[in-house]
């Protein structure tokens, strides 16, 4: 699956640079001090044992932690030159350049074209054409299109787990975000699903820089160029993907992907 | 293992008398209903006809009907909706997104809840206190008002409720976008919880089309056609009041046509609500 040759990951811009991110669930640290790159265009996955913290590593980069009171992060996240943990960080602009998709599908009470729309039409006032290509473009890019064509106005919530989380992904795709974080996107999909899903990542991956949470090691193989393994909210090994799943450096990775515990 | 067979024994025994037990709780509640249905439709269905709907109350002796009496309850009960459920709806807003773990949120739906649970003639009796007696007379806009303090914390409750249930994950996903919390509310979450709230207001209605306390405090009755707000109105439940206590024949059977129709329609609202709010949940 990973075409690319061998990278030289000094040569890989980075899209989003996290250093010494500490979090904190009430007095609680879930994260302790993690320090690690995005590569621009590149998919980098984040396995671990359950309540390792990589799901709320994922939901600082968008800030979505901030919903909650009690919750606080200390540290940098570095993207487009500017540390977004910042109080001043406008929170709505931050959320349309690192899009997210969720666990369970999420799609709006509203119709599958409105579930597309309405996201775009925050940012841009646009004539309708211009909206119908933008939907159309989105499903599309979601491999949705030829499923939905024929049914936009139907309600969002009629369609099938696997093509709602494709047009999650497609809601998310149509305000062009640079950065798609994905917290588990298949876990609630039956396995032919799965597959079309980890496609389209890896077609994605030529425009966006994607970070994904998954519990499924062979899917994290499947996808992704670089692979963090973490463990009671640290970072315990990172590197390329092809390294972390045949050469593991560390004895807790190893044990971690060959089963022997998690 | 060996079967006890007296342990078996007793607990069948103890299963069939609870069963017992929960068919008749079951069967005196849907019998009283029914007897309650029945008797009035005996007693009020004879004399509804279109006069009922058309005449004025009648002085005692003279044909008459229950026009201003039904026209009065649907202005106030309309009135009282109109006001009542926009600061429920707002209330129940902030109670559930954006107040929801603060203090003041807390005190909020405790007090909400006293609401919900003080009786209507209490009600009826602070609305005489504010409005009735500083202005003197009494009036349809004070029994209206009296209606919306009725209406406000059963919306509120409901609102909240209904909100409560929108997945957390549906709000994220629209963050996630970069909606503005504002619109968050208003696209989604009202969206998700639409056939709730309209339930929590048509069951509001339900509660205040048959409310008399409150009214005979603030709209006191009125024997003639008015569509005055400030001058006192007549409504069904005052008019049944007053008529059902009389020693007039004509009276009375006005009072239980007037009963019947109350009791139908609440019936016809709650079975709407019931009924948009399974459809609600089955999306």
């Amino acid at each position: 699956m990973n075409m690319m040759a061998p990278l030289g990951t000094q040569s890989l811009p980075t899209k989003i640079a996290i250093k010494d991110l500490k979090f904190f669930y009430g007095d609680n640290m879930a994260l302790k001090g993690i320090t690690l790159p995005l590569y621009d265009r590149q998919v980098t996955a984040f396995i671990g044992p359950s309540g390792c913290g990589k799901s709320t590593l994922l939901r600082v980069m968008n800030r979505m932690y901030d919903l909650y009171p009690g919750q606080r992060a200390e540290g940098e996240v570095m993207f487009e030159g500017e540390n977004i943990l910042s109080p001043d960080q406008d929170l709505n602009l931050l959320r349309s350049r690192i899009g997210m998709v969720f666990q369970k599908p999420t799609p709006f009470p509203m119709t599958i074209y409105e579930n597309i729309a309405f996201g775009v039409r925050l940012y841009e006032k646009l004539p309708k054409a211009d909206i119908d290509a933008i939907v159309e473009q989105a499903l599309q890019k979601a491999a949705l299109w030829n499923e939905v064509k024929d049914k936009l106005n139907a309600s969002g919530l009629s369609l099938s787990g696997g093509q709602q989380q494709r047009l999650c992904i497609a809601r998310t795709v149509a305000i062009k975000p640079d950065v798609i974080l994905f917290d588990e996107p298949c876990s609630a999909l039956d396995p032919i699903s799965t597959a079309r899903i980890e496609e389209l990542i890896d077609e994605l991956r030529s425009d966006y820089t994607i970070a994904i949470v998954t519990h499924n090691m062979q899917q994290a193989a499947r996808v992704s160029q670089f692979t963090a393994f973490m463990y009671l909210g640290e970072v315990i090994e990172f590197g390329e993907t092809d390294n972390i799943f045949t050469r593991p450096k560390n004895k807790r990775t190893q044990d971690y992907i060959t089963g022997r515990f998690g | 293992m060996a079967l006890d067979q007296a342990r078996y024994a007793s607990r069948k025994r103890s299963n069939t008398i609870t069963m017992a037990l929960c068919w008749s709780a079951a069967a005196l509640g849907i019998s009283v209903l029914l007897i309650i249905l029945s008797t009035l439709f005996a007693k009020g269905f004879g004399g509804l006809s279109p006069s009922v709907f058309t005449e004025m109350t009648p002085p005692p002796g003279a044909d008459g009907g229950l026009a201003n009496a039904i026209v009065g309850s649907l202005i106030m009960t309309a009135l009282g909706v109109a006001i009542g459920t926009p600061v429920g709806i707002l209330a129940g807003t902030y109670l559930a997104e954006y107040g929801r773990h603060t203090k003041l949120a807390m005190v909020v739906r405790f007090i909400n809840d006293i609401l919900l649970s003080a009786p209507s003639i209490v009600m009826g009796l602070f609305v005489y206190t504010i409005l009735v007696a500083p202005l003197g007379h009494f009036s349809a806009l004070a029994g209206a008002v009296s209606l919306a303090v009725l209406v406000i914390p059963i919306v509120v409750r409901t609102t909240e409720d209904m909100l409560m249930l929108v997945p957390n994950p549906l709000r994220e996903a629209a963050s996630s976008l970069g909606m503005p919390r504002s619109l968050v509310i208003k696209r989604v979450a009202y969206k998700a919880a639409r056939a709730g709230i309209l339930t929590g207001v048509l069951l509001a209605i339900a509660r205040i089309s048959g409310e008399t306390a409150p009214l005979l405090f603030t709209a006191l009755n009125n024997q003639f056609f008015s569509l005055n707000l400030n001058a006192p109105m007549a409504s069904l439940p005052a008019v049944i009041f007053q008529f059902a206590l009389s020693p007039y024949a004509d009276w009375q059977r006005l009072a239980w046509v007037g009963a019947l129709i109350i009791t139908f329609t609440v019936l016809a609202l709650s079975v709407i609500a019931r009924w948009l709010g399974s459809t609600g949940q089955h999306k």
